[in-house]
């Protein structure tokens, strides 16, 4: 077993008295579709934030493709394979569908302003096929001119997962995909989010529909209070006594 | 010597502090309220003088009721500025795509241009030359208290400054207003779910916080003696220096902080030429805003 | 062709038609008032860039205008440098300030780059004002040498007009090229959503300082242009208000479109001149004229997007023609 794509240790984020992420230890193998499960305000996305640079880490380690990352910024670990989707989506609503996607493109292509000033047609050649690419797995051909901010709810999250296929991604984080998406829709993105991961992509995602997590991931780790709590088959999670002693005193429901 | 020379800058940068104190105050009010910065209120400020120049000249009333005009139409000002620059732009905040980021700038334009519109307007009226506060007015009579000499205007100043915030500090802790001012800018959406009516206390916040600003724009005018359109810009960035360095939403931090500046100010000016002085508060801004973005006092909130 | 035809019917325009125009109504002052409207354009579109494209909001870019008027001046006035020297000298110097000055201000957003860029300006403004040992404070640097090369062509109004529009047709070529690109696209990206663009591998630091360069250096060239055609230049063409109308311009054409700018400063520059009785108001003008377009035209009169869209459909820089998407460079 070779080391595994994403590898965290020990990963602890405090917030002045809170510790939102407290000794958090877990993995995602190449290829491996993992879920991340918890309560409301188990930490699930200061993990994510963690992982991808965007907070810093007050003690720990957060290891991908068995090189350290855990200092560098946000762009870098973008750089090195890591994209993500956000929870509240964030697309660029004054762009066009194919603008935004390309934002993934520049950032694995880099962008120097010498590209546009030099006339370096080839680069942007390149941006252009990545992104277009991009878009056409996620099927949004017939929108790659408009406005983001004129996209319905459901194309935007498809939005957000081109711009981060963009990127060339070994990992791909998503945070709550399937959030307020009804069952057809949902179906839909299971299937898409399964046909990424026989591509080749790692997955990592968070999502509280339960079904979605159970059917799509081979392996579910669980977060309550900042704590991992378990690690296993999503069978094995749904009959653990101490993941289900977690569940009840929140307003969740299992799907 | 050289120690009562001091001494007395002090005493003068505290007067100047007071006031850039009490501008700082009605900035960190509608900051705290509104999470935007008015750029409007140097002009308040100079409304007030201007409305207590024309008081003195029209009906020439005792001090004051000259007080009580400037504060009057200075709420008034507040008011309708608050109606045109800042209204306008809330009715579109429901929209998903306008974050509360564009809301900001668009409002920092708009406020941006009526300060222009007004400071302009004022310059067309007035003339942009300097007018000056019939002599009885003056509040230049020397005090001597040991070896330290006053004018009756600072007295005048740290009076109103304690009144006023004192006076605030009533308002803001023992009546409803003062509640509902604390709890919007706490948690607006909160305090709307209780039932607090966030239209009326953003309303409020800019009558206060404009009543603030023109009682003190008519002191430094009756102090210094002379006042002119654009009076107000100076002491409006030095206000939002202070209340930037004073960490955004404190209003202590933000008194203190103006008056830090005011005395750095006299210190520089005294010791260096008067233009150097104006430098000051730029360079404080420039400083705090980048090695002290929580502010000096920490308890900034959102990133700077 | 298609290609090329927008670009020829806008340098005809600029380079014949205009000034013959400009000579059958009575040259001289007409030649000094586009003059000035041309070296307003570059500062426009620099600050465009910058704070249209970009979204870093400045207040304070007349100080770097500032900046480059006296490098220029100082540099022709006391080493005696030719213009064909001082022009691109004071570009790079203001480019290196503003690198200097807005390096640590570069993890500000929002409305706290913008006041403080409203510091920088002012102690720009300050300093120029007070350090009369080498700036001449209030009084000035005059006697500046004109646009002159012996033997060829000496100072003139059809000179100097001649000067700053081939400055200002270059500035927009250069600027176009970086804003109408996927360097653009990583630029509005910063300006969309910086924390975004940086969860996607974008460098956003070093996209903002590249902006704020560029934006310095044609601000810096607009000043040593405005020092050679006016031979006059004091503290007082470089203050905040200055900065101000320089924003409203940018805001009424429309903040990130390169046509906005220009259109908002014909507007704002020479509807005073053309509407004299507005001349003495023109500050009123400008502050209504930027209200009135921040409540109903928010997205200026030449809107990016409409902009980007034109480009992209109507003139060929579109990659994949079929769906207009995407840019060739």
């Amino acid at each position: 077993m070779s080391t595994p794509l994403l590898d965290i240790r020990n990963a602890s984020r405090r917030f002045g008295g809170l510790l939102a992420v407290d000794d958090f230890s877990g993995f995602v193998r190449r290829g491996e579709r993992v879920g991340l499960i918890g309560p409301n305000g188990a930490g699930k996305t200061t993990l994510f934030n963690l992982i991808t640079g965007f907070t810093p880490l007050s003690s720990g380690t957060v290891r991908f493709d068995d090189a350290e990352v855990s200092h560098l910024k946000a762009y870098e670990i973008a750089r090195l394979g890591v994209a993500r989707t956000f929870q509240n989506l964030r697309v660029m609503p004054n762009l066009s569908v194919f603008d935004n996607v390309s934002i993934g493109a520049l950032g694995a292509l880099g962008h120097s302003p010498l590209t546009a000033l030099l006339g370096r047609r080839k680069q942007a050649d390149e941006i252009s096929r990545r992104s277009w690419q991009a878009i056409e797995r996620a099927g949004l051909q017939n929108q790659a001119g408009e406005l983001a901010a004129n996209l319905s709810y459901g194309k935007r999250k498809y939005l957000e997962i081109a711009r981060a296929l963009a990127l060339s991604p070994r990992l791909l984080i998503l945070d709550e995909p399937a959030a307020g998406l009804n069952d057809t829709e949902t179906a839909a993105l299971a299937q898409f989010i399964r046909k990424l991961s026989e591509e080749g992509l790692t997955l990592l995602l968070v999502e509280h529909d339960m079904a979605f997590v159970m059917s799509l991931c081979e392996r579910v780790m669980v977060m309550a209070s900042g704590r991992k709590i378990a690690d296993g088959t999503p069978q094995e999670i749904s009959r653990d006594p101490v993941v289900l002693e977690a569940y009840l005193g929140s307003a969740e429901e299992a799907a | 010597m050289f120690d009562i020379f001091f001494v007395q800058q002090l005493v003068n940068g505290l007067s100047v502090g007071l006031i850039y104190a009490l501008m700082a105050i009605g900035f960190t009010l509608i900051f705290g309220v509104l999470n935007v910065v008015n750029f409007a209120h140097g002009e308040i400020y100079m409304i007030g003088s201007y409305a207590g120049w024309l008081a003195i000249t029209i009906f020439a009333p005792p001090l004051l009721v000259v007080i009580l005009v400037a504060m009057a139409i200075g709420a008034m000002a507040g008011f309708g500025l608050e109606r045109i620059a800042f209204w306008p732009f809330r009715r579109f905040r429901d929209e998903a795509s306008l974050k509360s980021k564009a809301m900001r700038e668009a409002t920092l334009l708009s406020s941006l241009a009526i300060s222009i519109i007004v400071r302009e307007l004022a310059e067309k009226v007035f003339g942009s030359n300097m007018q000056t506060i019939p002599q009885d007015y003056l509040l230049l009579t020397p005090i001597q208290i040991g070896p330290l000499s006053f004018a009756s205007g600072q007295f005048l100043i740290l009076g109103l400054s304690i009144v006023m915030l004192g006076g605030l500090q009533w308002l803001l802790t023992r009546t409803r207003v003062g509640l509902s001012i604390r709890a919007v800018a706490n948690n607006p959406m909160g305090a709307t779910y209780v039932g607090i009516n966030t239209e009326r206390t953003i309303i409020a916040t800019f009558v206060i916080g404009s009543t603030l600003g023109a009682a003190a724009g008519l002191v430094v005018g009756l102090y210094q003696g002379a006042i002119f359109p654009a009076m107000g810009f100076a002491p409006g960035v030095k206000a939002f220096v202070a209340m930037v360095m004073g960490g955004l939403s404190s209003i202590v931090g933000a008194v203190v902080c103006a008056i830090i500046l005011g005395v750095a100010e006299a210190v520089t000016t005294s010791f260096f030429a008067q233009g150097w002085g104006d430098l000051v508060a730029y360079v404080f801004l420039v400083i705090t805003l980048i090695f002290f973005p929580t502010g000096l006092f920490g308890g900034g909130r959102d990133r700077v | 062709m298609r290609r090329a035809l927008p670009t020829i019917i806008i340098l005809l325009a600029v380079l014949v038609v205009l000034p013959a125009i400009l000579s059958a109504v009575g040259g001289g002052y007409w030649f000094r008032v586009t003059t000035t409207i041309g070296v307003f354009t570059i500062l426009t579109m620099s600050a465009n860039l910058v704070s249209g494209t970009t979204g870093l909001l400045s207040l304070g870019h007349a100080g770097f205008y500032g900046i480059g008027a006296y490098t220029a001046a100082l540099l022709a006035t006391q080493l005696h440098w030719p213009f064909y020297l001082t022009l691109p000298a004071a570009g790079v110097v203001t480019a290196f300030f503003g690198i200097m000055l807005a390096l640590p201000t570069m993890r500000l957003i929002g409305i706290y780059f913008a006041v403080a860029t409203l510091g920088l300006g002012e102690i720009i403004h300050l300093t120029l004002l007070n350090w009369v040992g080498f700036t001449r404070g209030p009084m000035g640097i005059s006697a500046i040498p004109g646009i002159s090369l012996d033997g060829l062509f000496t100072a003139s109004d059809i000179v100097n007009f001649y000067a700053v529009a081939i400055a200002a047709l270059l500035t927009a070529f250069v600027l176009g090229r970086l804003a109408h690109s996927y360097y653009g696209n990583a630029l509005r990206a910063v300006r969309e959503d910086d924390q975004c663009a940086a969860s996607m591998g974008l460098d956003v630091v070093r996209l903002k300082i590249q902006s704020f360069a560029f934006a310095c250096f044609f601000a810096g060239l607009a000043g040593a242009l405005w020092a050679h055609t006016t031979g006059y230049i004091s503290p007082g063409d470089f203050r905040f208000s200055e900065s101000i109308l320089i924003l409203a311009m940018i805001v009424v054409g429309g903040l990130g479109s390169l046509p906005g700018a220009v259109i908002g400063t014909i507007i704002l520059l020479g509807l005073p001149e053309v509407l004299r009785p507005i001349g003495d108001y023109r500050m009123i003008v400008v502050g209504v004229v930027m209200f009135l377009s921040i409540l109903f035209l928010p997205r200026g009169l030449l809107s990016e997007t409409s902009v980007l869209h034109t480009l992209r459909r109507q003139f060929g820089l579109a990659w994949n023609n079929t769906k207009h998407v995407g840019w060739r460079l």
